[in-house]
């Protein structure tokens, strides 16, 4: 796989929340094809790739989760004049939102502007606020006769938006929350093949993480497995945000810390980065993580679970900024990890400490 | 169907006290099916069984209704109170509430310099007892009181307290009664404590199990004076939602009620609502996640004591909820 090929295609697929059916699910379904044994989809849409271990049964079952989904927009009005108004699905910055270009899934798609008052019929005081989402709306073009005709109350809309290749190895683009987590996994399954795998790995593409972590509440209940491990991004450092808050972009994956993480994977995880030569760096999570690693956590009777982050700049905007190199850290770490489980190591799990 | 949206609304039934209404419901339901159970949330569990080779589908409707608990009485009888579920302030200044008992009170406030410092800890219970003594042998701790007013009938529409959600309880008792043929089996889940966390559906749904999971429940509407923007009016008919807060509905489903509703000539209008959940979105995320839609019913002034339905879009639900069970559900 060309990673940043499988960057760029992931970035550009739609897929907001609920509606990742539409198109990223099945290009994480051919990307998966080939390098597990089989592939599922589940009743809330997760992309379920399976590929079995070499261990004696019971053998180890360990779930990766990197969420499809991602933020956008969903239509809830056609106003007179053919103007979408419309609602956020996820965490929506209505700051970034005007003049943005966005494409309308309609019964075709349609590429639609969010427009604003010129600055010269603005007044001063207008000029200093931010806009509202409820006073921004997205214009098609067409009037309002064909927009009836092709779109409906409920359809979804993302911000159109090319990738680009910044300098050094960094990489910008919509939704590389989280499909850079899904390229960390298609990264470790081809890594995998360079090892000898007891366990049983289940490498989920959650859907709906943006809107309340749901498709890896029905996923892990479905696996119901030993580990689950996590992988979405982290702040990168930004100007204006403390050092505390933020990760380095470039200076490898982040390793979550805290209560949503078993001590004993996380040492793991490290242990695994140590042994190939990674730099490695800590996130701490001091309560929820925010993540997919949050449900996995509570499904049934518990599951040990760990956290790999991507540092990513500008979260939530369509320019998201990461490095290259992470991912493909991430996922030769998270090989080499889940190569180094056996049944003994989830015996020892059962225990937190 | 109009006696029974005024004796359903005006029972008593704050989210964990839902006896009153779960007995008029019962009795309603009796003759129309097979089981019926009450589980250890209190949900009233209603089994009508299919001909066969059907889907267990899951109809629901949540039983309870927002309302006040009594945190304290202050020596001269006054009582302090929560709320039992959103409860907005500046719509129950003024309004009467009562308890189980059936002793009443009247919300007063404390003075105001502003009316912005409105919150719910200024006001207070007055149940017109002269002291804490007195005020104690009618109401405890704890208790829960309700919102009382009238169901009023004012021709195609009707206003009550509660119609959130016992409009969603008329809907599916009238669908059962409608019934005829299914080959479903046909879990009726009147549902408690939906109000404070979707809590009763969750459960009831993790022990049946079902393959489809349809709520019933209001919506809101962008069809009043300045209203907030929301494609939804009074009247134009059954709601069916793509998303709330708490879930995006299977899109599968969806469709399938989308193009049930057209082929049954059922007035339909698509809704998004962009806040508040439903019972759905509990159901959808049980065990490994179960196929779930919304049929909502049109409301207008939600949370307030006079909650608006259209008569017309009620039995555009009945109807669509019926076309449903009929259906085989092969989405």
């Amino acid at each position: 796989m060309d990673l940043k090929e499988f960057l760029t295609k992931a970035s550009l697929a739609h897929g907001v929340s609920g509606f990742e059916f539409m198109d990223v699910a099945s290009l994480v379904r051919d990307a998966m094809d080939g390098l597990v044994d089989e592939v599922k989809v589940d009743l809330l849409g997760n992309v379920v790739g399976v590929k079995y271990g070499e261990g004696a049964q019971p053998r180890p079952k360990i779930m990766l989760a990197g969420h499809m989904d991602e933020i956008g927009l969903i239509i809830t009005k056609i106003e007179e004049g053919g103007f979408l108004r419309f609602a956020p699905v996820g965490g929506v910055d209505q700051r970034v939102l005007p003049a943005h270009e966005v494409i309308v899934y309609g019964r075709r798609p349609l590429t639609g502007v969010i427009g604003v008052k010129p600055p010269h019929l603005t007044s001063p005081e207008e000029a200093k606020k931010a806009y509202k989402m409820e006073d921004l709306f997205i214009d098609v073009g067409l009037p309002e006769e064909e927009v009836r005709e092709l779109v409906r109350v409920g359809d979804v809309a993302t911000f159109k938006r090319q990738v680009s290749e910044l300098m050094g190895d960094r990489f910008s683009g919509k939704a590389l929350d989280d499909r850079a987590g899904v390229a960390v996994i298609l990264v470790c399954l081809e890594e995998l093949r360079k090892y000898k795998v007891d366990a049983d790995v289940y490498a989920v593409a959650t859907s709906q993480e943006e809107i309340g972590c749901r498709g890896a509440v029905v996923s892990t209940y479905g696996i119901e497995p030993d580990i689950g491990i996590a992988i979405d991004v982290c702040h990168g450092e930004t100007p204006g945000v403390p050092e505390w808050r933020t990760s380095s972009v470039g200076k490898g994956p982040a390793l979550a810390q805290g209560g949503n993480i078993h001590p004993k994977v996380f040492a793991a995880l490290e242990k695994a980065a140590k042994e190939i030569g990674i730099k490695a760096q800590k996130e701490i999570a001091p309560a929820a993580t925010g993540t997919d690693a949050w449900v996995m956590q509570i499904s049934r009777a518990g599951v040990a679970t760990g956290l790999i982050s991507i540092p990513l700049r500008y979260m939530h905007t369509s320019v998201e900024t990461l490095a290259i190199s992470d991912v493909e850290d991430a996922g030769r770490l998270l090989a080499r990890f889940i190569a180094s489980v056996d049944a003994g190591f989830v015996k020892e799990l059962k225990s937190w400490i | 169907m109009k006696d029974l949206i005024k004796r359903l609304t005006e029972a008593f039934g704050p989210s964990g006290s839902e006896g009153p209404v779960r007995e008029v419901i019962t009795k309603e339901v009796e003759p129309y099916v097979d089981e019926i159970r009450v589980d250890a949330l209190g949900n009233l569990i209603c089994l009508k069984k299919g001909s066969g080779g059907g889907k267990k589908v899951i109809l629901d409707a949540h039983m309870d209704e927002i309302g006040v608990i009594v945190t304290h009485i202050d020596e001269k009888g006054f009582l302090r109170f929560a709320s039992v579920g959103g409860v907005y302030p500046v719509v129950t200044l003024g309004q009467r509430v009562y308890f189980e008992n059936g002793t009443f009170g009247v919300i007063g406030s404390e003075k105001l310099d502003d009316i912005k410092d409105l919150k719910l800890d200024k006001l207070f219970i007055d149940i017109g007892a002269a002291n804490r003594e007195e005020a104690s042998q009618k109401v405890k701790v704890g208790d829960m009181g309700a919102f009382f007013q009238p169901a009023v009938d004012l021709g195609n529409r009707v206003v009550a307290k509660a119609m959130d959600d016992r409009i969603g309880c008329v809907v599916v008792i009238e669908a059962l009664k409608r019934l005829k043929q299914t080959q479903h089996d046909i879990y009726a889940v009147f549902a408690t404590q939906e109000e404070v966390g979707l809590r009763g559906a969750r459960v009831a749904a993790y022990g049946i199990e079902p393959d489809v999971g349809i709520a019933f429940d209001v919506t809101s509407t962008g069809d009043t004076p300045k209203a907030r923007t929301m494609d939804v009016s009074l009247g134009k008919g059954a709601a069916i939602k793509v998303k709330d807060s708490s879930l995006v509905c299977h899109p599968g489903l969806r469709d399938y009620l989308v193009k049930l509703a057209e082929a049954k000539g059922i007035p339909y209008q698509m809704e998004v609502l962009e806040w508040g959940g439903t019972d759905s979105g509990a159901i959808q995320l049980t065990r490994a996640g179960v196929p779930a839609a919304v049929i909502s019913i049109p409301s207008r002034y939600i949370h307030s004591p006079s909650e608006m339905v259209d008569i017309g879009d009620v039995e555009a639900c009945v109807k669509l909820c019926v076309a449903a069970c009929e259906s085989p559900l092969d989405f």
